[in-house]
């Protein structure tokens, strides 16, 4: 759900390489893991297809709940893929969107980092939470919540961090309205959580190999 | 007892949800009804940006960001990639 929604020239030329360069590593990593030691399944690559044009198709349309919000679906994107096969498809996400004019092309590099928390965090719980419960709907769900509560607080992070260029706010202010809108956030949280929860109870009903509970 | 270990992921999500949705409702009273944009451009203390078109190209209220022209040949493309995809590699 988070994501920095602001246009080229609010970060300066600085933090723009700096995020590129970060999530660069990241995705250097990914692929490295992916040649050497995660090397996918055939039906890796259908499945990542998909949610790359799930997630793709749903986060460009805008909901109309609270002058409007949307949905990213990262949270099923790490259920479903992984973290390393995760961070390539949310690469390709935001990638596309800049291309299509949602968000600047400079922020790419940020946003990320910010959707990649999301799947990393969405990973960890939904695993973790196999040894507390069998419930599929309430793991993806709780799964849900930390991963974008996870991303929610880099995006937080990360402006703060970067400051935006031309503007006459305190650090305090601007905390204060970025926490606003992460708490907006989560609300949606709650519509992604039930879409994620019975995507994928339903899957764990009809293709239980598909979650990859054994994969690492 | 036994029932909340039998439902501990249920009422865990459930306690989730309750402070999610409290603190979401809060925040957005707070701010009110804005879209992604202003919302940003507003909390950041930005200038609301001249280019935003509310309305256009709206569906029982659900629009698309970006170009929607390009929104639709990429997913076309992407459904082509998924269809090949599937071919190929099956599930």
């Amino acid at each position: 759900m988070a994501h920095i929604h602001l246009e080229d020239g609010s970060f300066s030329l600085f933090w723009v390489l700096a995020w590129w360069i970060v999530a660069l590593c990241l995705i250097g990593l990914a692929l490295f893991l992916l040649r050497s030691k995660y090397k996918p399944e055939p039906k890796m690559i259908t499945i990542a297809a998909f949610v790359t044009a799930a997630a793709f198709a749903i986060f460009q349309v805008q909901i109309p709940i609270a002058g409007g919000v949307h949905i990213t679906l990262t949270p099923l994107i790490a259920i479903l893929t992984g973290p390393v096969i995760g961070t390539l498809v949310v690469l390709i996400v935001n990638i596309l969107s800049a291309a299509i004019g949602h968000g600047g092309w400079g922020l790419v590099g940020a946003n990320v980092l910010v959707s990649f928390s999301e799947v990393l965090v969405a990973w960890f719980v939904f695993r973790g939470l196999k040894k507390i419960t069998a419930d599929l709907f309430s793991r993806a769900g709780i799964a849900t919540f930390a991963g974008l509560f996870a991303g929610n607080i880099v995006m937080i992070v990360v402006i703060l961090v970067s400051g935006i260029q031309g503007v006459n706010q305190t650090t305090a202010q601007i905390l204060t309205g970025l926490s606003l809108i992460a708490a907006i956030n989560m609300g949606v949280a709650v519509i992604e959580a039930f879409l994620t929860g019975l995507i994928v109870g339903y899957i764990g009903k009809i293709r239980p190999d598909i979650l990859g509970d054994n994969r690492k | 007892m036994s029932v909340f270990k039998e439902r501990k992921g249920q009422i865990i999500f459930g306690i989730m949800l309750i402070v999610v949705l409290v603190s979401a409702l809060a925040a957005c009273h707070m701010t009110g009804n804005m879209g992604i944009e202003k919302r940003f451009t507003t909390a950041v203390g930005l200038p609301p940006s001249e280019e935003e078109e509310e309305g256009v190209g709206t569906f029982f209220g659900f629009s698309a960001e970006g170009n929607p022209g390009l929104y639709v040949i990429i997913l076309g493309m992407l459904i082509v990639g998924c269809y090949a995809a599937y071919r190929r590699f099956r599930i």
